[in-house]
């Protein structure tokens, strides 16, 4: 075979298992739910935003969850890497802001965080990308045994 | 015919596109094109949807607890497994209409936690059997993955994916229900892992008396008030007046439980690890009069046994 045409196939080869396993789906979910080590999963969310319109805020998709007293919930995030978007998970209970994924006072962003939750309640999860920029991510709700 | 290498090369190129763009277009496996329109979404209530938006009821669907947190609350407990609790997979044949084999899915799907909660693979096969013929008359097979689950029972392997599977196997079935206008069969599902969840905390709450599970059965309260919201938006289509009696029957015996909340300030704290933890320091206090417990015991065993059709 021509070196052309081997290299035509490695690129036909590379278009095609990109689309296969980079996809902002089931994939990325199965991939974020192995990486949550002790904890048990709940539910998972898949989130694709576009990019944020000039002068305007980002993007943010809100989801609610009933939550129960007395349990420690993780909440993880994982970004497709074929988008530039860094999820940022916000958790509000029904009248406030409770936290975040990024710690707004040191910048860092951290790609799981726990609550102790000590009210049952519906809780709302909003996520949106960092600088507002176009984004696909997973995130997964599991309990950590105490 | 002779094939040189170059045309050899374009047919493989021509196929494998093809498979990209077919793979594409099916949204990942998740939409089959050739499923047959059930009669509900044909009879989609409409007109009572524009009432509730989508969205309301999308959230107050997510609004029911994960059946796996009530059983792991009663396997933290030290309370032996029981096979009496759970629903028998026999029952199975009496579920003729859509209506109670989406209700019924969701109590085999509560059974299914709890049987994976104890690790109890011998009895999950039966189980994952009746939910593969409830699945496939639903036309929503192909999120079970039935063949997978039977294997990692069978061997008794890898108990940690049978649970994962299972559990995102319901998810994905009911985000297929809501995605394709079918929220009224999503709605009956969850309603069937709430009912079943209830039914064998309340089972256990009868034989041991703790704090923690009686507390997490009387905050069921508010899933409950979200349940029959939604049940509400189907109230004319076959069997759902019914299913709303027996639920308001059980939120009467609810009634009488006080949730109050004292708002605490919430922290971030970074740990030593580097972990992100979130306190809340709310403080909720559950009060339920003398005897209350006893009648919720009663009236859900008794609406759990309709639904199943003991």
């Amino acid at each position: 075979m021509k070196r052309s045409n081997v290299i035509i196939l490695s690129l036909v080869l590379f278009l095609v298992s990109s689309f296969a396993f980079g996809q902002c789906g089931d994939e990325l979910v199965d991939n974020c739910a192995s990486d949550i080590g002790d904890a048990t999963y709940l539910k998972d969310f898949r989130v694709k935003l576009e990019k944020a319109e000039k002068n305007k805020p980002a993007p943010v998709q809100r989801i609610s969850v009933v939550l129960n007293k007395g349990t420690t919930y993780k909440f993880s995030v994982c970004d497709a890497p074929e988008y530039d978007g860094k999820a940022i998970i916000q958790l509000y209970d029904t009248s406030r802001l409770l936290g975040s994924s990024l710690n707004m006072s040191t910048g860092k962003l951290f790609s799981e965080f726990k609550l102790d939750c000590s009210k049952t309640g519906v809780y709302y999860i909003f996520i949106s990308f960092q600088d507002g920029n176009e984004g696909c991510a997973a995130a997964i709700l599991s309990y950590v045994e105490q | 015919m002779k094939l040189t290498a170059n045309s050899v090369l374009f047919k493989v190129i021509y196929v494998l596109f093809s498979v990209l763009i077919l793979s594409a277009c099916s949204g990942g496996g998740e939409e089959d094109s050739t499923l047959e329109i059930p009669d509900s979404v044909k009879n989609a209530p409409t007109q009572k949807m524009k009432q509730v938006g989508q969205a309301v009821i999308d959230d107050l669907v997510q609004n029911v607890s994960s059946p796996i947190e009530m059983a792991a609350l009663i396997k933290k407990a030290g309370v032996p497994f029981s096979k009496d609790y759970l629903s028998d997979p026999d029952l199975v044949d009496k579920y003729n209409s859509t209506f109670d084999k989406a209700l019924n899915l969701g109590v085999y799907g509560a059974d299914l936690g709890y049987l994976n909660m104890y690790n109890k693979t011998s009895l999950i096969i039966n189980h994952i059997t009746t939910i593969k013929k409830l699945t496939e008359a639903l036309k929503i097979g192909q999120f079970f993955d039935f063949s997978t689950l039977k294997r990692l029972a069978s061997n008794n392997e890898n108990l940690d994916s049978l649970m994962y599977i299972s559990t995102s196997s319901f998810n994905k079935m009911d985000r297929y229900l809501r995605e394709s206008n079918r929220s009224n069969a999503s709605t009956l599902m969850v309603a069937g892992v709430w009912i079943e969840g209830l039914f064998l905390a309340t089972q256990v709450a009868d034989k041991v008396k703790t704090k923690e599970i009686n507390e997490r059965i009387a905050e069921q309260k508010i899933s409950l008030n979200d349940l029959i919201i939604v049940l509400k938006v189907y109230n004319n289509e076959p069997g759902f007046g019914e299913l709303i009696g027996y639920f308001e029957e059980i939120k009467s015996a609810f009634d009488p439980i006080k949730i109050a909340v004292e708002m605490g300030e919430p922290e971030m704290i970074e740990n030593d690890k580097g972990e992100l933890i979130i306190k809340q320091n709310d403080k909720q206090t559950v009060t339920i009069p003398e005897g209350q417990m006893e009648k919720i015991i009663e009236v859900t065993a008794r609406v759990r046994n309709l639904v199943i059709k003991k």
